[in-house]
């Protein structure tokens, strides 16, 4: 017992030093999978709604610039008002997906993986796996919920795959972030064969349930390196600006559900 | 050693909000990130023992952590920091350096070893915090070029920190 305890008192620090940095080293390992990543941040009422105070503070200096997105998006669903779009697809979509708006009130450009939270929760239907959009653009999916907050995995994330379409033939391809720029993007997988100018758009694919096809993803920055001989690479200029986002709209597709049944029997 | 407390829990508080409401919305690029809550663990007492120090940096990172929502992340940089504070303290002094000195400031030790103490401490801490927060090795370059650069200006704006609340006595 006395040896234990001179023993302690040689190597009391290393032994705390192991223990704490032991402690640190469970709590990232447990939140290194992107679904958990952002769950103490969120499901902790004392810091959602810490976020939430700054963020209603922040948005008194940003009235202004709030006020002409507001007005801009007023005039785009007036036109979309105003224009009779009696074709049958347009309606199909309507149907299908429908958009809840929420307000950004945590966000991050320059991490490697980088989240946003909104103010909207399961209180609000909103669950995993939803996809984010704003005016601009794709912003990211839903990964965490808790009941007035929701966690976004954005675009800006390694473990982000988004899949696209390029505008002008079709073609589908997925987009990643390299964390190096949150201007810019990379776009895989592309047919090696597909010869890309600078400046071709890329749009989602419709082919996930998270997000309805044409939702705007970027342009083409510059040309391609060819991974092997199958697939290339270029850089993507994302549409959407992640550092000023502000509102977003989470968008819920009504028929998920009976989507991934289908998928689960066959 | 009442008022020392009540001293060090302010200074705990105003450098946790100054981390969360200013620093971490400053951007200067994806490779500078800020972290002047540190400071709280440079400025402690010569006379603290290493335990205390390694409990405080684990509280101040995880405080940090739970608001950026990455938990575990700060707090095992900070523990580290506060671990090798004694042993870089031990290798930038002589042991006649330290007598009748209580806080290793500024004011009581001089700008140049501040920086030197600083640099080497703010520089481990960065280390290990891009480091784990990459989480591979495939990022190195990237974790170097951003521990230096980082480091760089969290020390230069500790050191106006430092300035700003306590102006040097003539």
């Amino acid at each position: 017992m006395y040896n234990l305890f001179i023993f302690l008192k040689k190597h009391g620090a290393v032994i705390l030093f192991i223990l704490l940095e032991v402690i640190c080293l469970i709590m990232i390992v447990q939140s290194l999978p992107y679904h958990n990543r952002k769950m103490a941040s969120v499901s902790n009422g004392i810091s959602g709604n810490f976020l939430k105070t700054v963020s209603n503070w922040n948005d008194y200096l940003h009235l202004k610039r709030e006020n002409e997105t507001l007005a801009e998006q007023n005039a785009l669903l007036l036109k979309r008002l105003g224009c009779d779009e009696t074709e049958s697809d347009m309606e199909y979509y309507d149907d299908v997906f429908t958009y809840v708006p929420a307000h950004v009130v945590n966000n991050s450009i320059y991490d490697v993986n980088n989240y946003i939270v909104i103010d909207k929760g399961r209180a609000d239907g909103i669950e995993p796996d939803m996809g984010v959009i704003c005016e601009n653009g794709v912003v990211g999916k839903v990964v965490n919920v808790s009941s007035h907050f929701a966690s976004v995995m954005s675009m800006l994330n390694t473990y982000s795959i988004i899949s696209c379409r390029f505008v002008d033939n079709q073609y589908v391809a997925n987009v990643v972030w390299d964390s190096k720029n949150y201007r810019y993007g990379l776009v895989k997988d592309i047919p090696s064969h597909l010869i890309i100018n600078k400046g071709d758009t890329l749009v989602t694919s419709g082919f996930s349930n998270s997000f309805p096809a044409d939702v705007p993803v970027g342009t083409i920055e510059n040309g391609h390196d060819n991974d092997n001989e199958m697939f290339s690479t270029a850089k993507l200029k994302f549409t959407t600006n992640f550092s000023t986002l502000r509102h977003v709209f989470v968008v819920k597709n009504n028929y998920k559900s009976e989507i991934d049944s289908l998928c689960i029997t066959n | 050693m009442y008022n020392k407390l009540i001293h060090n829990i302010l200074r705990f508080i105003l450098l946790l909000v100054l981390q969360l409401l200013v620093f971490d919305n400053l951007n200067f690029g994806s490779y500078i990130h800020l972290h002047i809550y540190v400071l709280f663990i440079l400025l402690l007492p010569f006379d603290t023992p290493q335990w205390r120090l390694m409990i405080d940096g684990f509280l101040i990172g995880l405080a940090v952590d739970v608001f950026n929502g990455t938990p575990g992340l700060n707090a095992a940089a900070t523990v580290f920091l506060a671990f090798m504070r004694p042993f870089i303290i031990g290798i930038t002094t002589r042991k006649s350096d330290l007598e009748g000195k209580n806080e290793p400031s500024i004011t009581e030790m001089g700008l140049s070893w501040f920086t030197v103490y600083g640099l080497l401490l703010i520089l481990m801490h960065n280390l290990v915090l891009f480091w784990l927060e990459a989480f591979s090795i495939k990022l190195l370059g990237i974790i170097i070029l951003e521990t230096l650069l980082s480091s760089l200006v969290s020390l230069l704006t500790i050191i106006l920190i430092i300035y700003l609340f306590k102006p040097v006595k003539k």
